[in-house]
């Protein structure tokens, strides 16, 4: 006890007010140890250090270090056919992303848990209301054609995603956040970014929740898939447009080397080759398995499927200005019809967290778990039907894109809701037409007024807190307008202490809850596949980091 | 010199008909709801970006502009660049059309003979059971979608007895022999789908042609039965198959994408579906223009072995 106090008494001399908030919330069981890494690691007190100060506060590891598997051999993966050139810059897809990250890193990377892990950048910190924050960058990094991984390299790779003359996919996330010209070499390894405003977040909009976001050398000027330039474990070995690529073991690489000595892509256009292929022993591993394509392989003892839990959902947006849910009743009429627990179980056999109508996921650590869950209740539905009324019934179109699980989440909704009187057609086209322009009045998703809209998983809430919800948000397909939510959102985002986040969600939480603008009925898992004989494989969604995977013969 | 005159006039014709095809083509690409650039950098991108992408790439060009500048590189054997790919078309197109080549041609070697066979077989047993076995069989086959057909296919030779690899793709570098191989999975839900037509029309000539009065007189002139068939029914029978056989050749080339998606195979049929997918219009136009020049080719080389098997159509000339 003694000895503990003086670890933890020392090391807080040296901290911030706000890094000693997150040691008091820890100290007085407020935040549990995941909690307490997460912030900290946002902060950027390094993991080992959090480490030690989470054992010295109690705080066991819930597991063991899991012991290296055996080296060699080549891990064979099916994946879907990335949809366009590989350019960092550009990327948009599932496919580009997971063959970008196999060279490309980040400055710091997601955890399974939502944890920040350092990577390229060893520590980082706000100044005092977090409008600046200062990275320090790892020493003795290479690219891999020699090129150093210094603060000049950093800054070029960041003012390339934020200046608007690049056709830069990471826009939309650097928007309000950073502007061109704000991120200043300080030293050779030290890279201070002076935000648009204070963000207590910001870690994340440079880590591999951006997915842009992999560091390229200072002089890159495009040609990404000659080479697949990087300072990760792998390196190029052959790439092919269309038909797949692989990759070598980078024995130069700065931290533990591959335990694989190749890694082999396979493009497939379609889910069910890839499911066949896994099946017949062509491939080891399928980098994405959809619960609906994969029951084959879910339900098969043959194979592992590993599950990540993700914040991806399908947000139901209905349109707050017009038509039939203009009345909040109506709309939380609706979201009571629903049973998540049947979609929980029915559409993904368990692969998914029910959601509370709000983007804050039980995954965020942000989240105020104590906000009531919404539960299916037809006979207050019902009765909202009445007050707002429309006891009588009303009918309404639906529409929505033909991707994933989502037109049979309508068909579910469809029966949802005829138990209560609302009768609703469906539309489903199209990704290409539902999203038409993205653009007020020319996009089914944004002009609908009832529609159902993917969102691929974040590490923190705050994208789908600011576009699809506030006021002038740029995808508020449901037209909500609420100052008092702005203000709860800008908040939220100057908060730099996980309490200060945590107070301004559950106000948040709360009111989405009571107004209803969008149903959040699950999020669901990121499911890996492989054969028996593969392990290692962390459980990070939408990111198959695969230095530390081994494979045996089978 | 009248062949080559008729020969010419053909080849004009399919000028036209290439001319009319890259038009309607580059209308249709424009019709297509959606924004170029918005395919590559997703829904949720910024629309600076997309301006961005969509000003390099021309895409926010006039229609006219974009049309002839695409149309006059394409003269010039320039297929241009594609969008999503940053890259040219034209090796993409040749990979492509290569790999549809040797797929079609493996159905079509083993279809054509088996086909024409069947037919044959079927009239000369004509109101028996195996006419009745081969026509119903046929047409069953026909009816069977390529994805059902290929998933049994994969299920039983492939995951089961293991004999067949499932997919279509030989490794680099494989010879002959070993691509042969691998391409015969994906040519029997090929074969299974225009055997009955093959048959069907075969079946339907060999019927005609031996109640025809040619027949007749040439059995009355004291011909051998293998004499009749040979020279005078079959020569006659197959002129309808050949025009199938040629029609159906844009479908081997060019309409595979539901064989080439199970196989994981990529023939040019995938390639313009995906192109169509993403917007890639560069990729897309070529491709179907390629098709196109396939298509019309293989009719060209019908209406010479027409010409071949009966002197009297001869490219329309009066002259018995």
């Amino acid at each position: 006890m003694s000895k503990r106090d003086d670890l933890i008494s020392q090391v807080r001399r040296n901290l911030s007010e706000a890094e000693n908030d997150v040691m008091d919330n820890a100290l007085t069981g407020r935040v549990d140890r995941r909690g307490f890494l997460v912030h900290g690691s946002r902060l950027g007190l390094s993991l080992p250090l959090l480490g030690t100060l989470a054992g010295a506060m109690g705080m066991a590891a819930s597991k063991p270090a899991r012991a290296a598997g055996p080296s060699g051999g080549t891990l064979r993966i099916a994946m879907t056919m990335p949809a366009a050139a590989i350019d960092p810059v550009t990327i948009a897809d599932d496919g580009g992303l997971m063959v970008a990250i196999q060279t490309g890193e980040f400055l710091c990377a997601l955890n399974p848990d939502y944890t920040l892990l350092p990577v390229l950048a060893t520590s980082w910190s706000p100044n005092t209301d977090g409008s600046v924050w200062t990275f320090k960058l790892r020493s003795g990094v290479k690219f891999t054609n020699g090129e150093p991984m210094n603060a000049d390299a950093v800054v070029a790779s960041v003012e390339r995603l934020v200046n608007p003359k690049n056709a830069s996919n990471a826009l939309s996330a650097f928007k309000g956040v950073l502007s061109p010209g704000s991120s200043k070499k300080i030293d050779d390894l030290t890279v201070a970014f002076h935000l648009d405003a204070p963000n207590g977040n910001f870690p994340y909009v440079l880590s591999s929740d951006n997915y842009n976001m992999i560091i390229l050398p200072a002089n890159y000027t495009g040609g990404f898939e000659q080479t697949f330039i990087g300072t990760g474990p792998f390196k190029l070995e052959k790439y092919i447009p269309k038909t797949g690529c692989s990759f070598v073991r980078n024995d130069a690489y700065w931290g533990p080397k591959a335990l694989l000595d190749r890694v082999e892509f396979t493009f497939y256009s379609d889910i069910q080759p890839q499911v066949l292929a896994l099946q017949g022993g062509q491939v080891d591993m399928i980098a994405q398995l959809p619960v609906a394509s994969g029951r084959a392989i879910i339900n098969n003892k043959d194979f592992k499927v590993i599950s990540c839990k993700s914040t991806a959902h399908q947000q139901v947006h209905m349109n707050c200005e017009t038509g039939p849910f203009r009345d909040k009743r109506v709309r939380q009429a609706l979201a009571l019809s629903i049973n998540r627990k049947a979609l929980v179980k029915g559409l993904f056999q368990g692969h998914a967290q029910v959601g509370n109508d709000s983007p804050f996921s039980s995954a965020f650590p942000s989240t105020d778990l104590s906000v009531p869950q919404r539960d299916l209740d037809l006979k207050k539905a019902r009765e909202l039907l009445e007050a707002a009324g429309v006891g009588g019934g009303f009918s309404v179109t639906l529409t929505t894109e033909q991707y994933l699980e989502i037109p049979d989440y309508a068909v579910l909704i469809q029966s949802f809701a005829k138990k209560i009187g609302i009768k609703i057609n469906l539309h489903i086209e199209s990704q290409d037409a539902y999203y038409g322009k993205a653009a007020f009045g020319q996009s089914d998703w944004l002009d609908s007024p009832l529609g159902i809209t993917d969102y691929g998983s974040r590490g923190v809430p705050n994208v789908f807190l600011n576009a699809p919800f506030v006021s002038a948000g740029t995808w508020n397909a449901a037209h909500f307008k609420n100052p008092t939510y702005d203000g709860l959102v800008a908040d939220y985002v100057k908060a730099l202490d996980l309490s200060g986040q945590r107070a301004v969600s559950g106000k948040i939480e709360t009111l989405l809850l009571d107004e209803t603008p969008v149903i959040f009925g699950y999020f669901y898992d990121f499911l890996y596949a492989t054969s028996k004989n593969v392990s290692g494989l962390p459980a990070t969604a939408d990111r198959p980091y695969l230095s530390q995977v081994s494979i045996t013969q089978s | 010199m009248r062949l080559y005159r008729a020969i010419l006039y053909r080849l004009m014709l399919a000028g036209i008909t290439l001319i009319l095809l890259s038009v309607i083509v580059f209308a249709g690409c424009q019709i297509l709801p959606g924004d170029v650039g918005r395919a590559i950098l997703g829904p949720l991108a910024d629309a600076r970006a997309v301006a961005v992408l969509n000003h390099q790439l021309g895409v926010d060009q006039p229609l006219l502009v974009q049309y002839w500048h695409w149309v006059s590189g394409m003269v010039r054997g320039d297929m241009g660049m594609s969008y999503t790919y940053r890259a040219p078309v034209a090796p993409f197109i040749g990979h492509a059309l290569v790999n549809s080549l040797k797929l079609a041609g493996i159905a079509f070697v083993m279809v054509v003979p088996l086909g024409i066979l069947g037919g044959v077989v079927a009239a000369l047993k004509h109101g028996t059971w195996i006419d009745r076995t081969i026509v119903i069989a046929g047409l069953s086959a026909t009816v069977v979608p390529e994805f059902v057909s290929g998933i049994v296919l994969i299920m039983v030779f492939s995951i089961w007895l293991h004999v067949f690899p499932l997919t279509a793709s030989a490794p680099r570098n494989a010879n002959g022999l070993t691509q042969v191989y691998y391409l015969l999975m994906p040519a029997v839900p090929l074969f299974m789908i225009i055997f009955g037509y093959i048959a069907r029309m075969a079946r339907a000539g060999m019927i005609e042609a031996l109640a025809a009065d040619y027949t007749r007189t040439a059995v009355l002139k004291g011909l051998s039965y293998r004499q009749v068939i040979w020279r005078h029914v079959l020569r006659n029978a197959l002129l309808p198959t050949i025009t199938v056989i040629a029609t159906q050749s844009g479908y081997l080339i060019g309409g595979l994408v539901v064989v080439e998606t199970l196989f994981n195979y990529h023939g040019i049929g995938s390639l313009i579906f995906s192109a169509a997918h993403a917007k890639d219009f560069p990729m897309l136009e070529a491709g179907i223009l390629v098709i196109g020049i396939v298509y019309v080719g293989a009719n060209l080389i019908a209406d010479l072995l027409y010409s071949a098997l009966n002197p009297r159509i001869s490219f329309g000339s009066g002259r018995e």
